[in-house]
Order: C-alpha cells, then structure tokens, then sequence
C-alpha cells in the first residue's frame, strides 16, 4: 500500500499536479476532441434518499458524480494511490502524525466565481467531521493562513491522505453548519444546471476550473436507473445512453463479442458486510456462532453465481478487498462439519433459526449474492431468512435505534463496502462503528492496539506486518463477514475516450473524457 | 335532468368518503405501522417502552384511530396527505407532477385510441363475421391478450434499437413541460394504444353488432336510408351509450394501470413512485396513490353516467 515519508509527502506536494495529470492523461494519446455532450446511466446506488430540498448536495447525489461538481484535496487513483488535488502539500507537524497541515492550490476557482481559500476548507470540514464516519477522527480544523490549513485529529494516522480523498470530504463554499453544500457549488469541472431527484442531474463545463484546458466536455447528462438495468442497456442500444455504469457481470458477458461497445474494469470493485448484532439476546454474541457462520458460507459459490466466476473473488472478513497487496486470505475454506459442531457446541444441535437479514441492491447482482448466502448456509444448519430493501433510506435503516442504553443495537443487515486503503477499512471494525456490529473484548482492544501502531508507523512494509496480524485475529474471531466482492463495470459506446472506470465509484473523473 | 345530476353527484360523494374509509382501514389493519418503516420485529422487542411511546407520538400514532382517521379525512379534502416518515417531505409534492405525468401518458392514449377503437369497431361490425371482422378481432384478442411489457419490449428491440426512430428509455424530466414528455413518448403511447385499442374497439363492435341487427335499422334500411347515414348517425349513438360506462372505467384503469409500461420505459409517473413508494414503506404515500386512483374511477364514472343522462333521454326520464 501507500507508504509515504515525511520527506515523500512533500516531494509529491511539488509534483502533485502533474503527476494527476500525467495519470488522467495516460489512456488515450488521439488528439482528444473538444464538445460534446456525454450521456449516461448510471445502476449503483450509495447514498440518502435526495429530493427538492437537497438533490444538489453532495451528500444526496449518486457517488458517480462527485468529481464532477467538486473537488477534494487529495485524490485516489485507479491503483487507490493518492495524488494531490486541490491540495499542493500535506504532512504531519510532527511524528505523531495527528497534527496535519496541509497547503492549498491558489487560484482554485467555485463555481460561483469567488477563489478557494483554507477558510473553505475549514467551514467544509467542519461540516463533515459532524456529518462524515470517515471525517469524524478531525477534532478540531482550523484556517493557519489564507492556503494553508491544519487538520488536527484525535490519534495518529499516516494514512489521513486518504481521508481527505473520500466521498465526504469534498471543499465546499464556506457556509453556516445548516447551509453549507445546499447550493451545489464546487470547484470540479462541471457545475449544475438541473436535477431531478432521484432521477437525473444535468451539469455543463465549468469555464473556470482550475485545470486549464479541461474538460473536453461541454456537458454531461447523468440518469438514474437503479434497478432498471434493462432499460438503461436498451438505452445505450438505441444511441440514447454513450455510457452505462455498473452493469451486472452477467451483462459483461452478454456485451462482451460486441463491437459496438467497449467494457472498462475496475479491479476490487464492492464487497459486502453482513453485519453481526452483539446487542444483548443476540446469538452472535457467541463467537462459536460467528464462526459456524462464517465457515458455513460457500463462498465460491456467490463468486460462481453472482459474479460469473471470473469477475469476483473471495473476501476474507475483513474490509480489505483482493487487490490490496495487505489482504491476507482466510485460512480454510468452506467447513459444514465444522459449522455443525461449533453450532451444537453452542447450543444448536438442530440447527438455529436467525433474524432476517435485511439488503439492498446498489448493483445488480446483489440479489443474487444474498439468495446464494441464504442457502448456502442453511446446509449448516442456519435457517435465516432475507429481505431486500430499497436503497433510498437504507442507510438509515439498516442503522436502526442504535441507542447505547440498548447495547448498541442495530440490524442484523448487509452493507456495501468500496475499496479503501487499510487504515480506513480497517479501522471500520472498531466498537464505535456500527458496521463491527459493535465488536468488543479483549480481542478487539489488542486490534485496535495494533492499529494505532500501525498509524504511526510511517514504513509501509512494516505497517503491512501490523495488518497481517489485525487480519489473523478478524479470522479467529469473526466479527462480521465479508464473504465476496467483485470487480466493476461501466460499458461505453466505442466514440467515448478516456473514460476509465474506478473501482472507488466516486474517484471517476471525467476531466479528460471526450467524444469522437 | 338537474336532479338526476346531483343525485350522481351525491352518490360519487358518497363513494369517495366510502373510499377513503377503506383506504385508511385497510392500512390500518395491515400487519404492524409506520415504525416498521424503520424497526424491525427484534429491534421493536428490545426497545424501551417510554422510547416507542415516543416514537408513536412523534408519528401521530398514540391517538386513538377514529381520531386519527378524521384528520386523514380533513386533510384529504385540502389535497394533503400527510408527509413521508422517511424524508418527512410533503406527500401531495411526491405525488403531484407523477400524477400529472400519468394522466399526460393516459390522455394521449385516450385521444388516440378513441376514434381509433370506433373505426375497428365499426369496421368489424359492419362486415360482421366476413374475413374483415375475422382478421380484426383475431389481431384485437391477440393485441389485449399480449402483456405491456412485453409489447413494449418488443416495439423497443423494432423501434429504438433495430430501427433507431424512437427513445428506448425516456429521460425527460419529472417536471418537464407535457408537450417534451409526450414528444419522448411515442413508445409508450404506442404500447398502451394496442391494449387499448384492441379492448375499446372490441367493446363498440359488441355494440355495434347489436345495433346494427335492430328491427329500427332494418326498416331505416327498407325506407332508403344511406348506408353512412345509419351506421354513423342511427347505430353509433346506439352503439356508444351503453359502452361509455366501459369506456370510463377503462379510462380510470388506464391511467393507475399503466404502471408497468412506465416502468419499462423509466417513465416519469405513478409507476416508478408507487414502487418507490411500497418497497420503502411509505404507508402515507401509498394511501395517496390509492385514493387518487379509487377517485379517479369515481370521476370517470361520474363523467360517463352525465354524459349518458346528455345523450340518453330514457335515462333522463327513468
């Protein structure tokens, strides 16, 4: 993974831009074309319900779009390596690592024309440290001038680059706590013209970006078609469409021989939690159960259904995905027997009957996924029904009353992981964060243990050391499961250039895509 | 004539208020309430009691339901049907430009598909078990016994990939103005027109057939009449009256049975928001679709049974 020395940090703050640029630049050599208006569809879905209120905020937009309209101050690559963005330089004050100061690009322009400065960056993240999981380790964020800021957090964390990249982490004009964002004004290329909640968002260049010369585009039109896969296919048959964005493996298969199209593919795409109540009453208080689940799981199975065979992999309980050179596969494969016995030698000789376990489809084939999960485990004895939920709303549902007087209580439900760096995925299985399924003990303090060694540990391979060990005790002690993930695809009519697909949906930039 | 009006008038009324008592019943007798839109079974059973109690009246669920169901009813009758437990936005804004996207849908088929529906029916009628009639109720049971959706498939696999003349997926906007919607639509228009067409023009040529077989058509036939003047002015009209009433539940249907054909097409109407609407559980949004739906039907009939007591002097007098 990323390693990056105090001295690397600022080497790449010199060479941050053109190393951005070089990288956007490296798929298409053809003199691209300036114009055009890209249309797409778009089938993933991960994000709260958006209607009149707040449809332009980026909190409510569909992932796809949030390079669009704005900008971060770090950026992950398709290698989930991360680049300077609107950020020139970034280190730790000290080898604590808690304490960042980062300098901003000057010149950087909002779409309502007035320039970016770190009082911005403040105001943004002061939003989001309320508002963001990923942001809520920044304990205070201040402006030290008119482009430098500094992030101080409540631990070390060598890998906080990555947390300015995320989804939620987006500059903002500065605004009060109850306004800010609310406009859908950004520093990105595009800016907005129109949307139509939960159906289309319609967006122009923006004249002013900071990156001179792009985009190519003049437009761009994305449409919402969740779960109507069908239609957005037959809409890029017709000419209607130049792009679909995660489409069903199944439909890679199908699109494959044809000519017409060209199939881009993000490597480690989406994986899936299902998470593990610990409240009291709970059966997965019991670890013999988490294990009997977890080693009842016919993994290979999803992979072969869900995926087609080729396009999945197998997860390994933890949130890291399968190109992350961390990831450290489970030991042992699938064991009914042993699933049986540690049932029985925890009270179940007949097996047990289990909550339902709620889900949402933001892919297609999610469904799939989770009907072979059903019945996979039922040969080991777990009787345990599904329920799909809709994805408008889930996160709050699948949420529940998660009142601590309760025990912390929440669903025994999935949730969809995007591939991350392990800092973050890793740190997604502390007690606090709801999709451990509050994961608590002794085991649990010597993870977190390690993991605070690891983010202050600036050698990469050293830290990689750390996060085999994290990894041994999530096998041994399963708290949740992460049973398969698979890779992603967007499929794009052959005129479409440079527009490669991210398997951090909302890391696609569309900066150098242009229209033959 | 003026009574018999508000005698209609009375009664559709009296339909709608029996409407909305059912609609409000039947949601209140289903299987749990609005919490379930967030909690589930387990998570309600270890809930603390003064915690539900405070969720229940958050939603209004602590009053009794008689209570409950005069203030669904006082706000049903200014258009306001609550607001969603999930994004407590106003039902009536969810529901309003769909409604309107749909009844836009439904009209075009409407005008479309009656006069079209006439001249099978007449046609059929009128060369009454020849080739001509065999040919067209052939096509009229084929055309309404073929789902939408699969007509509609087909006409896009023909129409917008094959041969590229039509949108595959519409992707106007919700609030876009009727004339863009209806200019993105053919392929749906066109999916419900044959249904459409195949069910009112089998309706009129019933009709029709009898007319055209009374003693009153034989002596106007014996007495030198035109054969246009006694199809178009003597068996129309005879024809037409006792199929407005079909004619009008069809209408209704047409517009809260279009739901699958919208889906096909991403169109932007009640289709895709009464499916948001069940799988999220928006019980208040539910109740809405229901009502407008059950209301339009009273409409249509009402529309239909003024339109009859116009054209028909019999009913005026009975």
């Amino acid at each position: 993974m990323n390693s990056r020395s105090r001295r690397g940090f600022a080497r790449l703050g010199l060479g941050g831009a053109a190393a951005l640029t070089a990288d956007l630049a490296n798929a298409q050599t053809a003199a691209p074309k300036r114009g055009g208006t890209l249309v797409h569809a778009q089938l993933s879905a991960n994000r709260r319900a958006a209607d009149a209120s707040n449809a332009k905020h980026p909190y409510f937009i569909v992932d796809a779009n949030t390079r669009l309209q704005w900008n971060c101050l770090t950026w992950v690559n398709e290698k989930l390596e991360w680049e300077y963005e609107l950020a020139t330089k970034l280190e730790p004050t000290d080898d604590k690592m808690n304490v960042w100061d980062v300098t901003i690009r000057e010149g950087v322009m909002f779409h309502n024309g007035r320039e970016m400065t770190a009082a911005d960056v403040a105001s943004s993240f002061a939003y989001h440290r309320l508002n963001a999981p990923f942001a809520r380790q920044i304990i205070k964020i201040e402006a030290l001038s008119k482009y430098v800021a500094r992030f101080t957090l409540d631990g070390g964390n060598s890998e906080f680059a990555f947390i300015l990249a995320e989804y939620n982490s987006v500059i903002m004009p500065a605004g009060d706590l109850k306004t800010i964002g609310f406009d859908g004004i950004g520093t990105g290329p595009f800016r907005i013209v129109s949307t139509d909640p939960n159906r289309s968002l319609i967006m122009e260049r923006f004249e002013g970006y900071w990156r001179k010369g792009f985009p190519y585009l003049d437009r761009v039109e994305c449409h919402n078609r969740e779960g109507q896969q069908e239609a957005a296919l037959n809409g890029l048959r017709a000419g209607q469409f130049d792009a679909v964005l995660s489409i069903d493996p199944r439909a890679v298969q199908q699109f494959q021989s044809d000519t017409a199209y060209d199939i881009e593919t993000a490597k480690g795409g989406y994986h899936f939690v299902v998470q593990l109540p610990k409240h009291p009453g709970s059966p997965f208080l019991d670890k013999r159960i988490r294990q009997a689940f977890a080693y009842a799981i016919d993994r290979e199975a999803i992979v072969r259904i869900a995926y087609s065979g080729k396009y999945g992999w197998v997860g390994n309980d933890s949130h890291l995905v399968i190109t992350d050179p961390n990831f450290v596969p489970r030991p042992g494969g699938r064991d009914v027997a042993k699933a049986k016995k540690l049932l029985a030698d925890a009270g179940y000789p007949n097996g047990i009957t289990l909550s339902p376990l709620y889900f949402s489809p933001p892919l297609p084939e999610v469904p799939r996924y989770f009907q072979v999960l059903q019945q996979s485990v039922k040969e080991a004895g777990f009787n345990m029904p599904i329920e799909e939920r809709p994805n408008d709303g889930y996160i709050q549902f699948r949420q529940g009353e998660n009142d601590v007087a309760l025990g912390k209580y929440h669903k025994f439900a999935m949730t969809a992981v995007g591939s991350r760096n392990p800092g973050i995925s890793l740190y997604r299985m502390r007690y606090e964060y709801v999709e451990s399924g509050h994961w608590s003990g002794p085991e649990h303090d010597q993870y977190i243990k390690l993991y605070n060694e690891a983010m202050i540990t600036r050698d990469a391979g050293k830290r990689k050391s750390v996060y085999a060990q994290m990894q041994a005790i999530l096998h041994e002690e399963v708290p949740v499961v992460l049973p398969a993930g698979g890779d992603t695809f967007l499929i794009k009519r052959k005129n479409i250039r440079n527009m490669p697909f991210h398997p951090q949906i909302w890391s696609i930039r569309l900066d150098e895509t242009w229209k033959a | 004539m003026l009574s018999a009006v508000l005698r209609r008038l009375a009664l559709s009324l009296v339909t709608l208020l029996m409407l909305a008592t059912y609609v409000f019943v039947a949601t209140e007798i289903l299987p749990g309430d609005a919490l379930d839109v967030s909690l589930s079974a387990d998570e309600l059973s270890m809930m603390p009691p003064a915690r539900l109690a405070q969720m229940k009246r958050e939603l209004g669920l602590d009053r009794p339901a008689p209570e409950r169901f005069l203030a669904f009813l006082g706000g049903v009758t200014q258009l306001d049907f609550g607001r969603t437990l999930i994004s407590k936005t106003p039902v009536i804004d969810i529901v309003a430009f769909p409604l309107r996207n749909s009844l836009i849908l439904g009209g075009a088929v409407l005008v479309a598909a009656i006069p079209l529906a006439l001249f099978v029916g007449i046609v059929s009628a009128y060369w009454f078990r020849r080739a001509t009639d065999t040919i067209i109720s052939s096509a009229a049971i084929i055309g309404y016994s073929v789902p939408e959706f699969v007509i509609g498939t087909v006409l896009v696999i023909l129409f917008a990939v094959a041969w590229p003349l039509f949108p595959a997926t519409i992707t106007a906007n919700t609030k876009d103005p009727a004339l863009a919607l209806l200019a993105a639509s053919p392929l749906p228009v066109a999916t419900i027109l044959i249904g459409s067409i195949a069910y009112l023009g089998r309706v009129l040529r019933v009709g029709m057939v009898e007319a055209l077989a009374t003693d009153f058509v034989e002596r106007l036939r014996l007495t030198g009449v035109p054969e246009w003047r006694i199809v178009f002015l003597h068996a129309l009209p005879a024809a037409v009256i006792p199929s407005l009433t079909a004619m009008a539940l069809y209408a209704a249907a047409l517009v809260s049975g279009i739901v699958v054909v919208e889906l096909v097409f991403s169109y932007p109407g009640l289709g895709q928001e009464l499916l948001r609407a069940v799988t999220r559980r928006e019980v208040h949004v539910i109740q809405a679709f229901a009502l407008l739906s059950a209301g339009l039907v009273v409409l249509f009939n009402l529309l239909a049974d003024l339109a009859i007591l116009a054209l028909d002097a019999r009913t005026r007098q009975s």
